[in-house]
């Protein structure tokens, strides 16, 4: 790892006041005179840093502090202790110079204007980034081509739909080439093909300007296939930090063995080797699905393989959608 | 071209887009100066003076007040603490902008727009009361310029003043009704602050509001001194300072307790 990071988070904490109001009408009364207020920590003590040219993925629960650190690395929060900086700048100095190389895209927040063609926000865009005409011109013509949205940024923002709005919205982001992008749900309500093309365009933008970039997703499939590194925030801290092999490594408690047999196998044959996840008889192919701890797996596999009549035999790692929601559930037990 | 131009370009093309609206906006306007000239004109009928203004005079007086209306008052930026609150400032914070000129882009579109319809409308109105309208010398003249920018810049800087509830409350409209009701009595909207007692004009004077219009008509009208001109003059740039402070201060305040919603 280079000994610069662009991105670079210490002892990063924001607490928002909130204000309590007792339920219903009286509870609005009371609340006319007297408040009480509760102090949330979005994010406690959380540090990190990140590279340039990286894709970051920010796992989490509603609520666990992603968005809030977005916010803090674009400067629109003000952080309640710690120190970050972003392209060498204190983000929330708010200087030109570090607001012409970054952007933030939040996927239920729109900087399109509404009642215009989407191209009036752009030229609004080439203005306010001081983006020369030629280089301008280059760029749209380049996004639009990548996104294929040429023939709909001539017609009002209102009558598009969520996706081509979508695509509209992260071309207004990108046509001043900003080195770091932060993508706060950026496929949120979009159908699956809308998701994997803007997955795509995402890979190819971090391609080929280098950019870096974090993304916070709820969906696994977005940071599975564009994000070479995780940070996993549980309640406003960092539970992991690391490669999404790793995660495996560390939380993926068990190993999938999957079999079909010969002839129906009992339960009771089975259940003595793990714990039966599936077991299946579909016509003549009888199937059944083990989950095994991960350094028993081999000797496991190797006694049925002696004992029953396998016919095929398949180990493989847990789905990670299924290694976090684990993680996340025993966090939240441990939270109970 | 500059960022701020292309913000008042957009601004306009936006108000454009839905031309009923556009229209019965205009009529309510011109309905609400029809109305007054229609009045002043009957009540002066029986009368040569009233309230210590001629015909001209009042008939002028609406024809300003109109004016005035829709270069220092009229704002675009009404809805701003809703749209503090509601988390969309976020998309101005991030971009390399200077807020409180791309405001003034925002509004400065708006006024435009209105500046052109009443100049419009007034010729229209014009040619059907065909009034005598008593017009100031050069200088008069120069000095009402000058006071209507400052007059607008203090209309600006109390807009965003009430705005920026927006960084704590949802609910802006009570202090936003109160201001209402406050202008259309205190800036002369209404009637000439002249017809009021003695001592509710002086309490006025203590407010920037009777510099939304107000003042400026007297001057316009030739009704002031000179001594009354540098006071209003004095007032002027007292009511900038003492609004700019408070505003930018405020906003500072508000941008860093800011919390854009969301999670």
């Amino acid at each position: 790892m280079s000994k610069n990071p662009i991105i670079s988070v210490r002892n990063l904490s924001k607490h928002y006041q909130i204000y309590q109001k007792p339920p219903g009408l009286m509870g609005s009364l009371k609340s006319l005179w007297h408040r009480e207020y509760k102090t949330v920590k979005a994010v406690e003590n959380i540090s990190f840093t990140i590279q340039p040219g990286e894709v970051v993925g920010f796992i989490g629960q509603n609520g666990a502090g992603k968005t809030t650190t977005l916010k803090v690395l674009s400067g629109l929060l003000y952080p309640t202790a710690g120190e970050v900086s972003v392209l060498g700048f204190n983000p929330w100095d708010r200087k030109n110079e570090f607001q012409k190389q970054f952007a933030l895209v939040m996927g239920q927040k729109n900087q399109l204007w509404w009642d215009l063609p989407a191209m009036e926000t752009f030229l609004l865009n080439q203005a306010i980034y001081e983006i020369p005409d030629k280089q301008f011109k280059k760029t749209l013509d380049h996004l639009t081509e990548l996104l294929s949205v040429k023939e709909f940024v001539n017609v009002q923002v209102r009558k598009l739909s969520l996706g081509q709005r979508m695509k509209c919205e992260l071309i207004a982001a990108l046509l001043h080439n900003p080195k770091v992008l932060f993508l706060d749900e950026p496929t949120i309500g979009l159908d699956v093909v809308m998701q994997k093309t803007l997955r795509e365009f995402i890979k190819d933008y971090n391609k080929e300007f280098g950019a870096t970039i974090i993304l916070t997703s709820h969906y696994m499939g977005d940071v599975k296939e564009l994000c070479q590194r995780a940070i996993v925030i549980d309640r406003g801290q960092i539970v992991f930090d690391g490669g999404l092999q790793q995660i495996i490594d560390k939380f993926a408690q068990n190993k999938i063995l999957s079999f079909s047999f010969s002839r129906q196998v009992k339960k009771s044959e089975l259940s003595k080797f793990g714990r039966i996840k599936e077991l299946n008889q579909d016509g003549s192919a009888f199937t059944a699905t083990l989950l095994v701890p991960r350094d028993q797996a081999g000797k496991v596999a190797g006694a049925i393989l002696s004992q029953l009549p396998v016919q095929d035999l398949n180990i493989e790692e847990p789905p990670i959608e299924a290694i976090i929601r684990d993680l996340f559930n025993q966090q939240n037990k441990s939270h109970e | 071209m500059n960022k701020y131009l292309r913000t008042v370009q957009l601004s306009w093309q936006e108000g454009l887009v839905y031309r009923t609206n556009l229209i019965m906006w205009r009529v309510r306007q011109i309905l609400g100066s029809l109305m007054s000239l229609s009045l002043w004109t009957v009540l002066f009928s029986k009368n040569s003076q009233l309230f210590g203004y001629s015909q001209d005079q009042m008939i002028t007086y609406v024809f300003i007040v109109a004016l005035l209306q829709s270069v220092i008052l009229a704002t675009a930026l009404h809805g701003i603490s809703g749209y503090i609150y509601r988390g969309q400032l976020a998309r101005e914070l991030l971009k390399p902008i200077k807020l409180f000129t791309y405001f003034a882009s925002l509004d400065l579109a708006d006024k435009l727009k209105n500046l052109f319809f009443v100049l419009v409308e007034s010729v229209f109105l014009y040619l059907i009361f065909q009034p005598v309208l008593s017009l100031p010398n050069p200088i008069f003249g120069l000095i009402f310029l000058i006071w209507v920018v400052a007059g607008t810049i203090i209309n600006f800087l109390i807009t965003l003043l009430f705005g920026a509830i927006g960084f704590w409350s949802p609910d802006a409209w009570g202090p936003k009704f109160l201001f209402f009701m406050i202008v259309d009595f205190t800036a002369g909207k209404l009637f000439p602050l002249d017809i009021l007692p003695k001592i509710v004009q002086q309490l006025i004077y203590l407010t920037p509001f009777p510099y939304l219009s107000y003042a400026q008509t007297q001057l316009f009208l030739g009704k002031m001194s000179n001594a009354e001109i540098l006071t209003g003059s004095l007032g002027l740039i007292f009511w900038i300072f003492i609004l700019y402070m408070l505003t930018t201060r405020i906003w500072r305040r508000g941008t860093k307790n800011y919390e854009a919603i969301g999670n």
